[in-house]
């Protein structure tokens, strides 16, 4: 169903006109680093590894890195929110007698630079004590170079009332279809632009733009005191504007309408144990959960005992250990076209690559840094250090993890075929995993019927619950390449102090055999 | 950190940028910020450091077309920039509906809440407190991971209209996880201070330790509704959901657990056990607050749940203007406390027939506002106990439960005496019905 034009009448009379001429702010240029910033940012960093290296540590590395973000929030027919922020500064690590120190300051000069230099130093010094065992690196290519992700329109370009009008057409597409009471939504736009200088000579500058459009569609029955949403958030990509542009959206908004008034009076779930299909929608976050999170190296070896928490996987598990099925394929990747954990080299110059973490449904290896690597005899970093901030410690962050789809044409009809009484997730929906990624429990934004093949009507308060290796070992269909969609998340949170991570995962809708639903509604 | 003349000197200089630029109105909030920690797993020190920011945030309105751009450079050119770059989005920007004046001159009390000392934590004494920490999970034979933090900022606030203030406030906290070496047992223990020369080190490694010994080997029980026992921190880990619940704009827009019928809210109520009040009290000698909401009120006590009646919902300043009310003076923090004569854990312990104690939960998440249902799992540390004593630790527990039920008039049996966990403070509570899912492999 297509969705007509928000009409330029229709806008004055909601009251969200904006002006007419175009505007691209001051900013945009202002913010662009010219040469002087680049020579003033190198000046910086080779000051600071020079500082550290002559207080004595053996390695240093520094992040000297520009965050520019654009955010524009609406409800309903007016805009409520426009802002942007920026932040520079610079944060250095080093290593002295094997043990880590690391500082961070918002001024950026080669006075600054030496600072934490000798505070870094000074704070790996004090912790001396508390190494019981020395950090050793694996070997890491020295590189000299740039890198940026492919843009076609760099969103901080655009006029800001087109990317306003764009919102509001969204939210006029939902409020069209009857029943719907609230919609809002959001757009963030990230400009990273990263400098990375380290005592073994590498010198990396990186661009990296990401887009972040996201809805939320709410009915409610006042009278029942009642009330569903239908969030569609899990869309950002590593992209321009081209991702607003090209993609179509306004049908996405109001099909979420009509899914969020169906929901309003969809029957409860009944629980028991069903046969599902997932779709990539709601599949990503089980992906992320329950692999992404499980095949992380730190959390195998305790490191996030005290946070997020360890693993079910055991460091030794690798090319033991049966994942899932065998047609179970699953690939870390740091170079996914789009993906919000897609880069060009890590946080500490490891070139980006792509590798399997599950191969036909055998475990076969872990996401690691240069420290974790050899901790697993292993003597290459497969890229995945990272830190969210200039002012933040650099630490091992998952990769885009992917599943791989069928190699022939299953469509999402096949799938369905032989079901006799299941049901078909779509979107995020309430989503709980315990510490070690064995127990999970996965709602979903629409959750429907299949019966004899067939899908049916939606049902209300669902939620599946099963165990990692249960759940991957149950999966026995998979649709092909056609059906392969990326969805990610922009808010990953792991560490202390805490840190946030934007990545994706691509996948087709796969099917689970007999596993538990239940029934979230029943207070 | 700024001190209060640096940081509003700042601001009066983005102040005069913005209304050059064309400003009718302004608010100007900077924030410098210092912060240091050190991270230790596997009984060693992994991750330590220490960052210095700021925060220059200038919101600017042009007739009632709003913008907003924040920086964290002080420099003259840049603050200059900052200012212009608002102005520039306010006047591309619509007409904001739910535009309210900034706020004119206001008297705010003196906050409590900073320790200089906790902004700049001596290194040595750090190493010192940690290598005790870590002989003592050695010394144990358990594995200790956890997370030293000190955390300070400094915020000024000025508006076009007249208003200025400036707080500070610090934090010192540790959290330890113990884990015993064959992988069966683990325990957590957290501590919170404004002050760090107040957290107890030594408390919090024992209690981590203990757990870990204690929970080893845990046996599997069938899920299903059990009497509970649920210290502070899994009391802590449940009750944020409540808290963000307490907003008068979702209530009366019918968004929330405490909308009512045909429009109305639930205020009024006797939603929660008559032992249970909550509050908000900036002055709390344990758990002080800054002396203003994050608009700008200034923050008193106030009252949101007493023996059991929800009495207030939070209003925002725009909220209440078009409910013709006050806005309300906080939350700024929440203390939930009981209404009798704490009980203690021992003896909650005692008076127990058949049920669980409840160390901490994890990965919760809210399934459905309606009720404030949620779900989650226990963790590090789960007891069966029969005829008022332990008898063995149990698998951990998936769980879906609401919290109105939880803390129905029905449900509470006795109430500990409130203990930090900032930003709360929560007691102990014993209740008779919590409802659990699923087992979970996992410890």
């Amino acid at each position: 169903m297509s969705i007509p034009p928000v009409s330029r009448r229709r806008f004055l009379a909601t009251g969200t006109a904006l002006l007419a001429a175009s505007y691209v702010p001051d900013w945009a240029e202002a913010f662009q680093p010219g040469a002087t910033d680049d020579a003033r940012r190198a000046e910086a960093a080779e000051a600071a590894l020079a500082r550290a290296a002559a207080l004595g540590a053996s390695y240093a590395d520094i992040r000297v890195n520009r965050y520019r973000r654009e955010s524009i929030a609406t409800r309903e027919r007016q805009v409520q929110n426009v802002s942007r922020s920026t932040s520079y500064g610079l944060g250095l690590r080093v290593l002295v007698n094997g043990t880590w120190g690391f500082a961070a300051t918002n001024v950026v000069d080669p006075a600054a630079a030496r600072t934490a230099a000798e505070q870094a130093v000074a704070i790996a010094r004090a912790n001396a004590t508390l190494t019981s065992r020395k950090v050793e690196l694996a070997n890491a290519d020295k590189a000299v170079t740039t890198w940026a992700n492919p843009i076609k329109r760099d969103p901080f370009e655009v006029p800001l009332e087109t990317k306003t009008a764009f919102l509001m057409s969204l939210n006029e597409a939902a409020l069209a279809v009857t029943g719907v009471t609230f919609v809002s939504s959001q757009i963030l736009f990230v400009d990273e632009q990263k400098y990375f200088a380290s005592s073994e000579g590498s010198r990396i500058t990186q661009r990296l733009v990401r887009t972040y459009p996201q809805f939320t569609t709410t009915a409610a029955d006042r009278a029942a005191g009642d009330f569903q949403t239908r969030a569609v958030v899990d869309r950002a990509r590593l992209m321009g504007y081209e991702y607003v542009e090209e993609y179509p959206w306004l049908k996405d908004a109001e099909k979420a309408g009509h899914e969020v008034v169906e929901k309003l009076k969809a029957k409860p779930a009944v629980p028991g144990r069903y046969d599902i299909v997932v779709d990539p929608s709601q599949l990503f976050l089980a992906i992320h959960e329950s692999v992404g999170h499980s095949t992380e190296l730190d959390r195998a070896l305790g490191w996030e005992a005290n946070m997020a928490g360890t693993s079910f996987l055991k460091p030794g598990d690798a090319g033991k250990l049966r994942f899932g099925s065998n047609i179970v394929n699953l690939v870390g990747d740091r170079t996914q076209p789009g993906g919000l954990a897609t880069t060009g080299f890590d946080d500490e110059g490891v070139k980006a690559e792509r590798w399997h973490l599950v191969r036909d449904g055998m475990f076969v290896d872990w996401q690691t840094t240069r420290e974790l690597a050899p901790l697993v005899g292993q003597q290459r970093s497969h890229g995945c250090l990272h830190a969210d901030d200039w002012s933040s410690v650099p630490f091992p962050r998952m990769p885009n993890v992917s599943l791989e789809p069928a190699a022939t044409d299953v469509t999402l009809d096949d799938l369905f075929r032989d079901i006799k009484r299941g049901l078909f997730v779509e979107g995020r929906g309430v989503s709980s995993i315990d510490q070690q990624r064995y127990n999970f429990q996965f709602g979903g934004a629409v959750i429907r019927e299949i019966t004899n093949g067939k899908l049916g009507a939606m049902v209300r308060d669902a939620a599946y619950q099963s165990r990692t290796p249960d759940f991957w070992a149950s999966c026995d269909g998979l649709g092909g390449p056609a059906t392969y969609r990326l969805w990610g998340t922009s808010a990953d949170g792991k560490g202390e102090p805490g840190q946030t991570n934007a990545v994706s995962h691509g996948c087709p809708p796969a099917r689970f055999r007999n596993v538990t639903v239940l029934n979230t509604g029943a207070a | 950190m700024l001190n209060r003349e640096d940081a509003l000197k700042i601001c009066e200089v983005v102040l005069a940028h913005a209304r050059a630029a064309g400003a009718d109105d302004a608010n100007v909030s900077v924030q410098s910020s210092v912060a240091s920690h050190a991270r230790f797993a596997d009984n060693r020190v992994t991750t330590s450091g220490r960052s210095e920011d700021l925060g220059i945030t200038a919101t600017v309105w042009t007739g009632r077309r709003r913008g907003a751009a924040t920086g964290n450079d002080a420099s003259d050119g840049a603050l200059k920039q900052l200012a212009d770059d608002a102005v520039s989005i306010a006047r591309v920007s619509p007409v904001q509906r739910e535009y309210v004046p900034t706020l004119g001159p206001l008297q705010y009390g003196e906050g409590r809440a900073f320790v200089a000392a906790t902004a700049d934590p001596d290194l040595a004494a750090r190493a010192s407190a940690l290598d005790a920490v870590l002989a003592a999970c050695r010394t144990a034979k358990v594995t200790g991971a956890g997370f030293h933090n000190a955390t300070a900022s400094a915020t000024a606030v000025a508006t076009a209209n007249g208003n200025r203030r400036y707080f500070r406030s610090s934090e010192g906290a540790l959290s330890i996880t113990a884990r015993t070496p064959d992988g069966t047992g683990s325990g957590y223990f957290a501590g919170d201070h404004f002050d760090l020369a107040k957290l107890n080190a030594q408390h919090i490694v024992e209690q981590a330790v203990g757990k870990a010994v204690r929970s080893r080997s845990p046996k599997p029980i069938e899920p299903g509704v059990y009497p509970v026992i649920l210290e502070p921190q899994a009391v802590a880990d449940l009750i944020g959901s409540l808290t963000g619940s307490l907003d008068a704009r979702t209530a009366d827009e019918g968004r929330s657990a405490f909308a009512g019928k045909d429009g109305k809210t639930r205020v009024g109520e006797a939603l929660f056990s008559e032992r249970l009040n909550l509050y908000s009290d900036p002055m709390h000698p344990e758990m002080p607050a800054a002396p203003a909401t994050t608009e700008g009120i200034p923050a008193s006590r106030l009252s949101l749940i007493k023996a059991g009646v929800l009495e207030n919902l939070e209003y925002s300043r725009f909220w209440a203007q078009e409910k013709k009310r006050d806005a309300t003076p906080g939350p700024v923090n929440y203390i939930m406390e009981g209404t009798r004569p704490p009980t203690s854990l021992d003896d909650m312990i005692k008076g127990m027939e058949r049920g669980l104690v409840i160390s901490r939960f994890w990965y919760v998440r809210l399934i459905d506002p309606r009720t404030i249902m949620l779900t989650g799992l226990t963790r590090d540390g789960l007891w069966w106990v029969e005829k008022g004593r332990i008898l063995h630790p149990v698998r951990n527990l998936r769980f879906n439960q609401s919290v109105l039920a939880m803390l129905a008039p029905w449900n509470v049996e006795a109430v500990g005496a409130a203990e930090r966990r900032s930003p709360l403070m929560v007691p102990a509570l014993k209740l008779s019905g919590f409802a659990f899912t699923s087992t979970s492999d996992a410890i």
